[in-house]
């Protein structure tokens, strides 16, 4: 139990959180005076365990969370921005919003008018269970934080490492830009295998680059077949409405009480 | 980079275990590492080294790494491939493509050496 809320969460300032250690086993091994103990625990266990807390914490408060994930300059943020402009009469959007240094990002959502905080990681390259759950109690402080239908968690930047940490959210939207290439599938498959959702993004450019749609979609597609893929353009809006839509379905699942 | 947290992790819980077993000295340390887990092996073990180094309970231990085989079971004749991690183009026996990996994603201590 979370000690600033009564939250899921385990306590920031305890160790008592609840994941499994693993079974211990301990023999005298054949060196003098040493011991081996078998543990057989898994590093990510204690992630997993925020990471469930929070989703948990998400379902009370009924906000449906999605971790956004793509390299730096993939158009996260834009994306956002044009997505709080086209929702906001609609859907009560929050954000938290994951990077290196500075507090930019948030600047700009912040002028969107909607609640958002700003985590930054000091060097670390992926947001964590632990730095979310941080993130969602600064996030519900603000004006507005108490009552949020669709919650977004914009990774660092990265389009390895933050797929190795589930945050807790219910959907993992991975984006590739068009300036990129398409061989992003093939060459980051984790990002792709764990994620829900494939954005090809920033299809204004495609007349200037070579970037074969089909070949990043279906590379996509093989790694991970029950993928749901979208190309949109945050500059011209063409394709916003498929995703606006997205949001929208999920958003009335999870007031239905079908998305756990 | 991630790899380097994860360490930080492994180095809390192993002082708790030496804690536990009155132990002062950590000789040695077993981990599996999935395949598919997005660890990489060289990663982790340099940021074993660089942790270890600073810290007097771990100093010196020795990191054994053991990489388990992934099961990639085809979706439509439900033939298994059993393999080093990559995953094949499509199953050999019927072409189908959709194919889904079963094991070799995560990162497990196994076992811990200490005295």
């Amino acid at each position: 139990m979370c000690d600033t809320c009564g939250c899921p969460s385990p306590s920031d300032n305890s160790h008592d959180h609840d994941h499994d250690h693993g079974h211990t086993h301990s023999h005298q091994s054949g060196h003098s005076h040493s011991k081996t103990v078998d543990v057989h625990a898994s590093l990510f266990a204690a992630n997993d365990a925020l990471a469930k807390a929070n989703r948990e914490h998400f379902n009370e408060v009924g906000a449906v969370a999605l971790n956004l994930i793509s390299s730096p300059g993939s158009g996260k943020t834009t994306l956002l921005e044009q997505t709080i402009d086209a929702l906001k009469g609609e859907i009560k959007i929050g954000v938290i919003e994951g990077d290196i240094e500075t507090e930019r990002d948030a600047l700009r959502i912040r002028a969107k008018g909607v609640p958002v905080i700003q985590l930054t990681t000091g060097g670390a390259c992926h947001l964590d269970a632990a730095m979310t759950h941080k993130g969602f109690h600064r996030l519900q402080k603000e004006p507005g934080g108490q009552d949020i239908d669709l919650l977004f968690i914009e990774n660092v930047g990265n389009l390895v490492c933050p797929s190795t940490f589930d945050l807790g959210e219910h959907e993992r939207v991975v984006l590739v830009s068009i300036p990129e290439g398409p061989d992003k599938p093939a060459k980051y498959p984790k990002a792709f295998t764990s994620s829900h959702t494939f954005l090809v993004t920033k299809t204004d450019l495609l007349p200037y680059f070579d970037f074969p749609v089909p070949e990043a979609v279906g590379d996509a597609l093989h790694l991970n077949p029950k993928l749901r893929t979208m190309c949109l353009s945050s500059k011209t809006g063409e394709g916003m409405e498929i995703w606006l839509n997205y949001l929208r379905e999920l958003v009335a699942n999870k007031k239905a009480g079908k998305l756990k | 980079m991630h790899e380097i947290s994860l360490v930080q992790g492994l180095v809390q819980q192993l002082k708790e275990l030496a804690a536990a077993n009155q132990a002062t000295k950590i000789i040695s340390v077993t981990m599996e590492i999935g395949p598919l887990c997005g660890v990489v092996v060289d990663s982790f073990r340099f940021g074993f080294d660089i942790i270890s180094s600073e810290e007097e309970l771990i100093r010196g231990a020795e990191l054994k790494v053991n990489i388990p085989t992934v099961r990639y079971t085809c979706s439509a004749c439900g033939n298994v491939l059993v393999t080093a991690g990559e995953r094949p183009d499509s199953c050999p026996s019927c072409q189908e493509q959709a194919i889904f990996p079963e094991g070799g994603d995560d990162l497990i201590l196994l076992q811990v050496e200490m005295e």
